[in-house]
């Protein structure tokens, strides 16, 4: 098995980054923090992006052509942050050259070829994990750590909003045709179905969402999304996930999980410091973990040992994926859809 | 008339579960501070004419009927919520009393929180836009499970809330209720998703958890809304303002003015001087009750239900 050539224990893992687009730098830059593994090239289909990241990183191979990286002895395995419609069949040809994949969210934009990809995976011996970020910053994991604590009881109510303005580019972004990115319920609405069932600890039942165009009318995804997911415990969550919220300078970020002995809170305003200036109001962050870091260990910890527990499994990728879907659906037909439809019966 | 004294009847004290009294806790205090009232002993007749105001709380199922009689008698009324436990007993009530032309007040006293005064004032003036989402949340601290569940006791307040920010009515109704914390059969949680006139969306989380009951301070334990507009945002936390004070014991929160149910007497006289219908009106309460039943049915069938479009508007 390829894994066993590629990985041992002492030089560090050999990563390519595949796209060199917006979200690649943050990768970059957490491989470029660590110990374990280093950068080892650059794939993009468009030659002028590959070069330039490659320079940028200080001078690592680039190509055009992933097949050509992947047959690179000292290249274990890729971060790829390529346009969600492209997931599936790049994650089937690492699978297949039996590499690592640490994919960007969504893990792919349908079920079936959710499930296609984690068996190539377990077909190939080696690991796959989907990048949901949100699992590894500070704010999310205070929030599980409290409630894995005890601090509510059994959670019955989450409430999530991520709440910016518009932060895509222009009509021709690849992120506003939903065959190319599958709508935003599954660019960034499956960041909020996962953290809120990851912090609920129980399985989702169906989902009712509605969505709405709200930056402008002749989009044909919804900036703005709200996602109601009731849960097999009884458990019910509300997410919310906006790039139509004005002004864009004041980003939110707020969490209320009402458990069976109690209530916690992240106020939208409970974080961070206001900053008012003569241009406006704004946020300052807190200093926090670079999330793409600590997310990178956690892949790291599963690539060394993919018996132990993991941060993220491949069915949580899954069931993420199917909880956009069963979202976007329900937005079209204006009612809750079951799990059991999206994911055909079988649960991940 | 603005000069003259109203006096007032309290009739009845009973509400949703045996040891809910807002007539003795709310009510009643409330008129006694309040100038321009005068409560009259609880013997004197509906009839008499030295009452102007009956101030209704009696049993929720018999409580139409009351609102009904005292203002067939030409009084004005205040009314416990919920001013009636079914869309169709709200809309006799309001029919009679756009018939009578007397004040029907239903006590939705919560729009009148001043941080929700304000709003409701910021919004309808254009502060954020035009306002296309709203996010709310009333989650109260321990207290008494009602018996009637808190889809029909507390959703009203937020859902008065919403309404009173927006104007907008409501088209479709898709809800969820569950018992969390109450242990009886009753639901203790609902999960209002409503889809109102123009496109706006709101949604509202009601509870009552029982397990905060020795927590201080008591009361409404998260109380907020956010309405997202075409132009900006408008956070609400009404559990400001506050003077907030930390001591060993406890923590608790105090303010200075008049409380929200002052103020909805306020209303009540204005209403009564002027000759002019409530706001709220008893119509108000008729679309609040429609959207309650909508819920319950909603939460039934686990499907959005929709409205009947065709009732004439009620603001
Ligand atoms: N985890 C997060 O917080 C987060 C944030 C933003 C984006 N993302 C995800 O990252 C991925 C990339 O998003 P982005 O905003 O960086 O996109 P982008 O458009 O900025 O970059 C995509 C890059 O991929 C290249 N590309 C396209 N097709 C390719 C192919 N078949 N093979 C190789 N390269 C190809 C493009 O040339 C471009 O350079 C998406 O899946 C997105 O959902 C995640």
């Amino acid at each position: 098995m390829a894994r066993h050539s590629v990985t041992d224990d002492t030089a560090p893992l050999g990563v390519i980054i595949v796209g060199a687009g917006f979200i690649a730098d943050h990768h970059g830059a957490a491989l470029r923090g660590s110990s374990r593994a280093r950068l080892a090239g650059i794939v993009d289909v468009d030659a002028g992006r590959a070069s330039a990241a490659a320079t940028a990183a200080g001078g690592v191979p680039w190509s055009t052509d992933l097949a050509e990286a992947l047959a690179r002895p000292d290249v274990g395995a890729a971060i790829v942050c390529t346009p969600n419609l492209t997931h599936e069949p790049i994650a089937l040809q690492i699978a297949a050259a039996g590499k690592h994949l640490l994919m960007e969210k969504p893990l792919t934009i349908t079920v079936p070829s959710a499930r296609a990809v984690v068996e190539a995976f377990d077909a190939a011996g080696t690991v796959v994990m989907a990048a949901h970020t949100h699992r590894f910053y500070d704010y999310a994991r205070a929030v599980n750590d409290a409630i894995a604590g005890g601090a509510v009881g059994r959670p019955v109510f989450a409430r999530l909003a991520l709440l910016g303005g518009w932060i895509w580019p222009d009509w021709r972004a690849w992120v506003l045709d939903p065959a190319k990115s599958g709508g935003h319920a599954l660019h960034n609405g499956v960041h909020l179905l996962d953290l809120v069932s990851w912090w609920l600890r129980d399985e989702p039942v169906s989902v009712y969402a509605r969505g709405r165009a709200q930056t402008a009318a002749e989009l044909r995804i919804y900036d703005y999304l709200e996602m109601h997911v009731r849960y097999a415990g009884g458990a019910d969550a509300v997410c919310e996930m906006s790039r139509g919220h004005r002004p864009s300078t004041l980003d939110r970020r707020d969490v209320l999980v009402a458990g069976t002995d109690g209530v916690l809170q992240l106020p939208a305003d409970g974080w961070g410091s206001t900053v008012v200036t003569e241009s406006g109001t704004s946020l300052l962050h807190p200093q926090a973990a670079n999330g793409f870091a600590v997310q990178l260990d956690a892949w790291l910890d599963a690539i060394a040992d993919p018996a132990a527990e993991r941060a993220m499994t491949p069915a949580d990728a899954v069931r993420a994926v199917a909880l956009g879907v069963a979202a976007e659906l329900s937005i079209e037909r204006g009612e809750p859809v079951t799990l059991d439809e999206v994911m055909g019966g079988v649960h991940a | 008339m603005s000069d003259t004294t109203l006096g007032v009847l309290l009739l009845g004290s009973a509400g949703l579960g045996a040891d809910q009294d807002h007539q003795s806790t709310m009510y009643r205090p409330a008129f006694e501070a309040h100038p321009g009232f005068e409560v009259r002993p609880d013997t004197t007749r509906l009839d008499d004419p030295a009452v102007d105001v009956v101030s209704v709380c009696v049993e929720p199922d018999q409580r139409a009927d009351a609102v009904i009689a005292a203002l067939q008698a030409g009084k004005h009324v205040l009314v416990d919520k919920p001013l009636a436990l079914t869309a169709a007993d709200a809309a006799k009530v309001a029919a009679v009393a756009a018939e009578t032309g007397r004040v029907c007040l239903p006590a939705h006293h919560q729009r009148f929180h001043p941080m929700i005064a304000a709003a409701r004032g910021a919004v309808a003036g254009g502060k954020v836009g035009l306002p296309w989402n709203v996010q709310a949340d009333f989650l109260v601290a321990g207290g008494t499970p009602s018996p009637a569940g808190e889809l029909a006791n507390f959703a009203v307040y937020p859902l008065d809330v919403v309404l009173a920010l927006t104007g907008l009515r409501v088209r479709r109704v898709f809800a969820r209720l569950s018992t969390h914390w109450g242990g009886g059969d009753a639901d203790d949680f609902a999960l209002l998703f409503l889809t109102h006139e123009n496109g706006l969306t709101s949604t509202i989380s009601v509870g009552r958890i029982r397990e905060l009951a020795d927590t201080r301070p008591a009361g409404l334990a998260v109380h907020r809304y956010r309405v997202s507009g075409s132009h900006g945002v408008l956070d609400i936390d009404a559990s400001r303002p506050a003077v907030v004070l930390r001591r060993g014991e406890a923590s608790s929160q105090t303010w200075h003015g008049p409380g929200t149910v002052d103020r909805l007497l306020d209303e009540l006289r204005a209403a009564i001087v002027a000759g002019r219908p409530s706001s709220p009106s008893a119509a108000d309460a008729v679309h609040v009750a429609e959207i309650v039943d909508a819920a319950r049915a909603s939460a039934a069938s686990g499907a959005p239900v929709d409205l009947a479009t065709d009732k004439e508007g009620s603001r």
